[in-house]
């Protein structure tokens, strides 16, 4: 990606949208609980990778598990709010 | 004809126009290049001294252009799809990325929008 992209953004001023977040870290050994949030245009900060999201995508959640890469992304992006359109032959 | 990084180009085309048909170099990039190697702008390619061409053959070698370039814009669009995202999603289905309509006019993006990216 072109680093002056990300740049073009979004006004640097501004920052980054965050959202607050209910985040908690889950302890070494422990099971890691999914965050359930609706907030689909926070964007995904750095200290989110490793963690478990579930993004609302107007009707289900969706599992997300963030990855370095996914960093300066929106969580909306990473949850499909549209169904692909599938020609049905049966009727 | 005069011979740049494996194409040839005829003596009358304008060294500009020339630089222009490799993929990656636009009408910036190679007014850039004109100016470091002072070519005048409207000047042709026969008029060029063999030390100019292989002074820009060295030049555009160096720079990010045709296969590499292309390569650059399908690793950027094979990294949405890996991490899937929407946008990585419309490359792979050949439809437009961002947010246009779709009911007609999409010709452009059914051509380009891939995964592996030709144009």
């Amino acid at each position: 990606m072109q680093a002056t992209r990300c740049l073009l953004k979004r006004s640097v001023w501004k920052g980054p949208h965050i959202v607050p977040l209910p985040i908690v870290r889950p302890e070494a050994g422990k099971k890691i609980v999914p965050i359930r949030t609706q907030a689909r245009s926070a964007t995904i900060l750095p200290n989110f990778v490793g963690l478990k999201f579930q993004v609302h995508n107007g009707k289900v959640y969706h599992d997300v598990t963030i990855t370095e890469e996914m960093v300066g992304h929106k969580l909306g992006e990473f949850s499909a709010t549209r169904k692909p359109f599938i020609w049905d032959k049966r009727k | 004809m005069v011979f740049i990084l494996g194409n040839n180009f005829h003596e009358l085309k304008l060294v500009k126009k020339a630089l222009e048909s490799f993929y990656a170099l636009g009408p910036q990039a190679s007014a850039r290049v004109l100016a470091k190697y002072s070519i005048h702008p409207r000047a042709k390619m026969g008029s060029l001294p063999p030390k100019t061409i292989t002074a820009l053959t060295a030049e555009l070698s160096s720079m990010t252009i045709e296969n590499e370039a292309r390569r650059v814009v399908q690793d950027n669009i094979k990294r949405l799809r890996d991490i899937g995202t929407y946008r990585g999603r419309r490359h792979a289905m050949g439809l437009p990325v961002r947010g246009q309509n779709t009911r007609t006019q999409i010709e452009t993006a059914k051509r380009l929008n891939r995964v592996d990216r030709k144009g």
